[in-house]
C-alpha cells in the first residue's frame, strides 16, 4: 500500500471541492447584490426625499464697502462647515457661491483677471458670475448664496443649489 | 429542442447581463449619493426606479434560465 504522502496530512481538501461556486450560485449571489444595490438605490432617495432641507438663516455678512470692487470675502453659511466666497466684480456687483468644489469638494478660491474661481486641486473653473463649470473636471454648478444689499450691509438669505 | 450545451450557454449569457447589470446599478448608486450630497434631489427617484427596473430585469433572468435549466432536468431534451 502506497504511504500518503505528508502534503496531504497538511492539505486534506481536494482542490475541486475547495470553495466551488457553481455559475448557478454565482448568478443568484449576482441577483441578490442586485437586489441589496435597489434597495440602497431606494433608501438614498427616500433620505432625500423625507429629509428636512437645511436651514438657511439670514445673516449679515459684512459691509458692502467691506469688499473692494474686484475683491472678496470668505464667510461661512448657513452653518459654520459650509465655507463660501464672495466676489465684488469690477462694476460691484456682489455674486457668492459655496468655496466647495463639485468635483471633489476642495476650496475654490478668487481669480478676479479671469472672473473665475478656481479649483486648484485639479485645474476646475468655475464663473464667478453664475457659478457654472467653465473648465476642469467639475461638470455641476457651485451652489449660489442668495445675497441681498440692506442698506450697507450685505446679508445671506438662502441658498440656490 | 434544448440541450445541455444550449442551457451552458444560455447561463453564462445571462450571467454576463446579470453582472452588467450590477455594474450600471453601482453607478446608479454612485450617482445617487452624489446627488444626494449635492441636495439635486430631483435625481434621486429617476435612480432608484432606474435601479429597481435593474433588479426586476435580473431576477427575470435568473428565474427565465433557472427555469430552462429545470426543464432540462428534469423533462431531458424536448424535440
Amino acid at each position: 500500500m502506497a504511504e500518503r504522502p505528508r502534503w496531504r496530512e497538511d492539505f486534506p481538501v481536494r482542490w475541486d471541492e475547495d470553495t466551488y461556486m457553481t455559475r448557478r450560485e454565482l448568478a443568484k449571489f449576482l441577483t441578490l447584490g442586485s437586489g441589496l444595490l435597489a434597495g440602497v438605490n431606494v433608501l438614498i432617495a427616500l433620505i432625500g426625499l423625507t429629509g428636512k432641507p437645511p436651514a438657511t438663516p439670514v445673516r449679515r455678512l459684512a459691509a458692502a464697502d467691506e469688499v473692494a470692487p474686484g475683491g472678496s470675502l470668505l464667510f461661512r453659511y448657513p452653518t459654520a462647515d459650509d465655507p463660501c466666497i464672495l466676489v465684488r466684480d469690477a462694476s460691484g456687483r456682489f455674486d457668492a457661491f459655496s468655496q466647495v468644489c463639485t468635483h471633489l469638494s476642495c476650496a475654490v478660491v478668487h481669480r478676479p483677471e479671469e472672473q473665475s474661481l478656481a479649483c486648484p486641486c485639479h485645474k476646475g473653473s468655475f464663473s464667478a458670475r453664475d457659478g457654472l463649470p467653465l473648465a476642469g473636471p467639475p461638470t455641476r454648478r457651485l451652489p449660489r448664496i442668495v445675497v441681498e444689499q440692506c442698506g450697507g450691509d450685505l446679508v445671506a438669505t438662502g441658498i440656490e443649489v | 429542442m434544448e440541450t445541455y450545451q444550449q442551457g451552458s450557454t444560455l447561463f453564462s449569457a445571462v450571467l454576463v447581463l446579470v453582472a452588467s447589470v450590477v455594474v450600471i446599478q453601482l453607478w446608479l448608486v454612485a450617482a445617487a449619493l452624489d446627488a444626494l450630497l449635492a441636495r439635486q434631489m430631483a435625481v434621486l427617484v429617476p435612480t432608484a426606479l432606474a435601479s429597481a427596473v435593474l433588479f426586476m430585469l435580473s431576477g427575470g433572468l435568473l428565474w427565465y434560465v433557472v427555469s430552462f435549466d429545470e426543464r432540462l432536468r428534469h423533462w431531458g431534451p424536448r424535440a
